[in-house]
């Protein structure tokens, strides 16, 4: 009698085991579309909720907490929306006191009350057009305002905090150190990429999706590169991949890191180790901008550019489901919780 | 009898213009030379057009008006010649057809 009691008492405690082990990575994607954001369940592929959210939407950061996802639309908006109630909480405009203003490039600070933007500003007086040095400006999210800038070169694209956001990676034509954490923000270093002839479009951060690595393909006039920044050490690293360059929007890397896929109108497996193309597969529903991996990585999604999210599997590079979307989409982001 | 001018100058810009009609020696800055002066809103990059697909079988539709990446072309004004400006004049064209395969014949704007 004991011994069977206790043959079910270990039975229970192994598929409670095995429950809380799958119920551990629950993956939840979101659509970053046009006007929309579409709620993607990544366990069963579907989309599930649809958030409203005015403006053609580009850059996104998620709350440190994960409750929060903040998204620029329309090169001047922020919209913070409530994930758990899947709706625009709040918007802030950075354009203000006759400055037009565009974002380009965005980053929350830890102290979830401000962000880092890449500012573009514009404005008119008696007739004449003003074109203001472009900055990299610390913003106050309750109104907009700035609260701290320096100037930047022109061309910056897009930022990623390192060191805990003691420094901000400005990455335009190069790449600009900026130390953030005294009082004035300081440029402290640089990235030399222009120089080199490199092309980059580095319009895509899954910063937080890809381990803390902020990754980007760069083009020479012969072939395609990644070039990452490890958002813990500051590190920046470049590896030349050997063939013909494939073309690519954006990147991401495998979550064992021994691959980064790469996708425009197919999708592309780059093997790290020995820097090649492993294998080039045609989307069928052609071109996609943004990519990204579910956290076990044994999918692959590849979405944005036209309405549609192509579902493929990591080992055989078959797509298994294709989701039609409402909007055409601009990038496809993960929280896993 | 000296013609009267149909367009008046109104700006510092415009009477520049005005005076290089009138044969005066024009100015000319390289763009080597410091930064861009000119209105933020335009595209900066100059290709070919907008799609030249080297590829001749796929993707589907990509060098057709309804495109899969005119949204992204057209926000930022990478193809201002092709494509809505949505810095400045047509901040909410995407309003119109926010799915572009599906909704494209009814894009209106000028």
């Amino acid at each position: 009698m004991i011994e069977k009691m206790t043959n079910w008492l270990l039975i229970a405690v192994v598929f409670a085991g095995v429950n809380t082990a799958t119920a551990w990575a629950k993956d939840t994607f979101y659509y970053i579309g046009y006007g929309l954001i579409q709620v993607v369940d990544g366990e069963i592929d579907a989309i599930v909720a649809d958030i409203p959210v005015h403006g053609w939407l580009r850059e996104t950061d998620f709350s440190a907490d994960g409750k929060f996802l903040y998204v620029t639309a329309n090169r001047h908006l922020i919209h913070r929306i409530d994930l758990a109630e899947k709706r625009v909480v709040s918007t802030i405009d950075v354009s203000d006191g006759g400055w037009d203003r565009f974002i380009f490039g965005f980053d929350l600070a830890p102290d979830g009350k401000t962000a880092y933007v890449n500012l573009l500003s514009r404005r008119t007086h008696k007739g004449e057009v003003v074109v203001a040095a472009p900055v990299l400006a610390q913003i106050d999210l309750e109104d907009g305002s700035i609260l701290r800038s320096i100037e930047m070169p022109w061309s910056s694209a897009s930022l990623v905090s390192v060191k805990n956001a003691t420094n901000i990676y400005v990455i335009g034509k190069d790449i600009i150190k900026v130390d953030v954490s005294a009082e004035e923000m300081q440029i402290i270093g640089s990235y030399p990429m222009f120089d080199k002839k490199w092309n980059i479009l580095p319009m895509w951060d899954n910063t937080k999706e890809n381990g803390g690595v902020f990754i980007v393909n760069y083009y020479t006039p012969e072939r395609m590169g990644l070039v990452s920044i490890d958002s813990a050490t500051g590190e920046i690293t470049d590896m030349l991949i050997n063939g013909a360059p494939v073309f690519a929007y954006s990147v991401m890397r495998s979550p064992d890191k021994k691959k980064v896929y790469a996708v425009m109108d197919e999708l592309t497996v780059i093997d790290l180790e020995t820097r090649s193309y492993e294998s080039v597969t045609p989307i069928p529903s052609g071109t996609n901008y943004a990519i990204n991996v579910s956290s076990n990585g044994k999918k692959i999604y590849v979405s944005g550019g036209g309405a549609t999210t192509t579902v493929f599997d990591a080992e055989s590079l078959q797509p298994i489901k294709v989701l039609q979307m409402k909007t055409d989409g601009m990038d496809f982001r993960r929280l896993t919780k | 009898m000296k013609k009267k001018r149909a367009i008046q100058a109104l700006n510092e810009k415009a009477r520049a213009i005005q005076s290089l009609a009138d044969g005066e020696k024009k100015s000319v800055q390289a763009r080597q030379q410091g930064p861009p002066a000119m209105p933020v809103g335009c595209t900066t990059i100059f290709d070919t057009g907008w799609e030249t697909n080297p590829r001749s079988s796929y993707p589907v539709g990509n060098c057709l008006s309804s495109a899969k990446d005119f949204h992204g072309c057209a926000g930022d004004c990478w193809w201002p010649a092709q494509v809505p400006d949505g810095l400045t004049n047509h901040e909410d064209f995407d309003q119109q057809c926010p799915n572009i395969a599906r909704d494209w014949r009814v894009l209106k704007y000028d």
